[in-house]
């Protein structure tokens, strides 16, 4: 396995942070960092999906041939689209057990699920085009989007360089302005997530993490960034803080463009992460001698965040339950962080322990260090 | 009110302003309303989508208020829970730009567990800024279900919507105390469907019609209330 390194230590945190806040009301929720930044764990996990596809294609896939990418990254996307659907179904099922057993209801309503139940018909061919997502459940859709148009970035990139983050901003800008999204089926909405644009800071994600071009650019100019970054990292934990977000009355048109907006990554937030970005970029070399085990535990997790994810998905849904069952105090609801941070870890360490064992029995040497899989 | 769903006005709400509606109305202009939250919102239990609350609601008033045109938006999504709804509110506010939102919430909160003051806070923080965007805003609060009647969290919750709605004088629909006055009172009436819990096609038209008597008793107070100068 690839030895441990700065993308999949943040990437590991990502998913520690994420776990702990789908949980809601959960104790330990408040000791996250969304609750002193403006920006949270989503928009870094995209960010260094971007930066993973970048290592690969610089790295791993430089010399492959064009139709060959294409393939791998498409399968990619269908790989992550599988894990979607299969998480969705076990969720599905854990939340109707859950109702048969506890003789309770409306457990089959938790987070959109109810469409699966009341509308079986329109809802599952929802679920299969992916406009039918439950609630905690849409950032997987949104890689799947991503990955799916991976070639293209990669291919605009190795091509016409200087359109990549043009098109990309024109995008964003188009769908900010214009409010579009895509829509959501059998129930009327739009996914939580635009791919319209989370794309940029996918693409961003992906030009930062170059050694050429913005990516060199930046890394030659890091401390003035890091010293330009303060003042927005600052901000957004006032915001953040002091619960602050812009009235839409006294915002100009397009409102979009001036609000906090998650779903639609409003500019704020957009800024705010690239500003976390550059002040803790560079620090994992810090921060890991301090905390050996623990930084060793995050990269593990960085390293296999596709399992990783959906297993988290699967075990802050088990935490609901179990919050619901036993009510939510400080004791039981650190025996699920706990437990499942452990289950996390173990989940992580199987699925290397797996690719050992098949490599050694191929008798094949193991994956060359740094490594990447395109996004997770 | 139809004679199923006729119960005592104070058991509904006690009448607050809604200015931003009274001021589209005067203009003549179309009144938007955005009806958000989650499954009683959706209309999960209804035989079909225009029994929901918000598609009911929309020919109530404009049975009502006649000449005005009302639309109603329904952004309901089962089993979420106000914190969701509260990040939800924000585009669909900047995108539908609504004169009312009504807000339908709270089950869910109770059964996550959401601490009380956790909820409060969310709720109230949105709500202000609903009234800073010039938005009027209606709480609808939780069904009256025996499943839950007794639950702590339950009633936690449905206090701090009391309370929020106090604080903030702002209108609130006691859907719970509705509904557990039609349930005492004609006890041969269901409001629930089979699973004794999401409302059925006759519970989903006592919420729009006692969602639309708030409203249009806010309206009425409003207009005859005497102008000092």
């Amino acid at each position: 396995m690839r030895a441990p390194n700065e993308i999949d230590f943040w990437r590991g945190f990502a998913l520690v942070t994420i776990f702990v806040n789908h949980i809601p009301g959960i104790y330990f929720e408040r000791f996250t960092f969304r609750n002193v930044s403006l920006s949270d764990s989503a928009e870094l996990f995209v960010f260094l999906a971007g930066c993973s596809l970048r290592i690969l294609v610089d790295g791993a896939a430089r010399t492959m041939p064009e139709q060959w990418l294409i393939f791998r990254l498409e399968a990619r996307a269908f790989h992550v689209y599988v894990a979607q659907i299969f998480v969705t179904e076990l969720a599905i099922a854990l939340l109707a057990a859950a109702a048969f057993f506890l003789d309770a209801p409306y457990l089959l309503d938790w987070h959109n699920a109810s469409a699966v139940f009341n509308d079986a018909v329109k809802a599952h061919i929802g679920l299969v085009l992916l406009t039918h997502q439950l609630g905690y459940f849409n950032i997987l859709p949104l890689y799947v989007v991503l990955l799916f148009i991976a070639p293209a970035i990669t291919l605009l990139h190795r091509h016409t360089a200087a359109f990549l983050p043009l098109i990309s901003f024109l995008i964003y800008a188009w769908a900010l302005i214009s409010g579009t999204n895509l829509p959501t089926w059998p129930v009327e909405g739009t996914w939580f997530f635009n791919p319209f644009t989370w794309q940029l800071i996918y693409v961003l994600g992906f030009l930062l993490a170059g050694k050429d071009g913005i990516g060199g650019i930046a890394r030659r100019n890091h401390s003035v960034l890091r010293w330009l970054a303060a003042p927005a990292v600052l901000l957004g934990a006032i915001v953040a803080l002091t619960d602050f977000s812009p009235d839409t009355v006294s915002v100009p048109e397009p409102k979009l463009l001036f609000l906090f907006d998650k779903t639609f990554l409003s500019p704020a937030r957009l800024i705010h992460s690239l500003a976390l970005t550059a002040m803790f970029a560079g620090s994992f070399k810090i921060i890991a001698p301090w905390i050996p085990r623990f930084s060793e535990y995050l990269c593990l997790l960085g390293r296999n965040s596709l399992n990783v994810f959906c297993a988290l998905s699967l075990l802050s849904l088990m935490g609901q339950l179990l919050r619901f069952i036993f009510g939510g105090h400080v004791a039981s609801d650190a025996a699920i962080v706990i437990l499942g941070l452990l289950l996390m870890g173990i989940i992580a360490w199987a699925a290397e322990w797996r690719e050992r064992l098949r490599a050694k029995l191929a008798n094949k040497p193991l994956p060359p260090p740094h490594s990447h899989s395109p996004g997770f | 009110m139809s004679p199923p769903c006729d119960v005592p006005a104070a058991d509904i709400a006690a009448p607050a302003t809604l200015p931003n509606v009274m001021q589209a109305m005067q203009k003549g202009e179309k009144v938007r309303i955005l009806a958000i939250g989650s499954s009683s919102t959706l209309g999960s239990g209804a035989s079909s989508k225009n029994r929901s609350y918000p598609a009911q609601l929309e020919a109530i008033l404009e049975r009502a208020l006649k000449g005005v045109d009302i639309v109603v938006v329904n952004r309901g999504v089962a089993g979420e829970v106000a914190e969701t709804t509260a990040e939800r509110i924000k585009s669909e506010v900047a995108l539908k730009k609504p004169d009312l939102v009504l807000w339908q919430l709270g089950t869910n909160d109770a059964i996550a567990r959401i601490a009380p003051q956790d909820f409060e806070k969310t709720v109230r923080s949105t709500v202000n800024w609903l009234k800073d965007n010039g938005i009027d805003v209606v709480l609808v609060g939780v069904q009256y279900t025996p499943r839950l009647a007794r639950d702590p969290n339950y009633i936690a919750i449905r206090e701090s919507l009391q309370k929020i709605a106090a604080n903030e004088n702002i209108l609130y629909v006691h859907r719970y105390d509705a509904m557990r006055f039609i349930a005492q009172t004609r006890a041969n009436l269901q409001l629930l469907s089979g699973d004794n819990f999401h409302l059925n096609d006759l519970g989903y038209q006592c919420m729009a019609e006692h969602v639309a008597h708030a409203v249009i008793v806010s309206l009425y107070v409003k207009r005859t209330r005497p102008v000092h100068n």
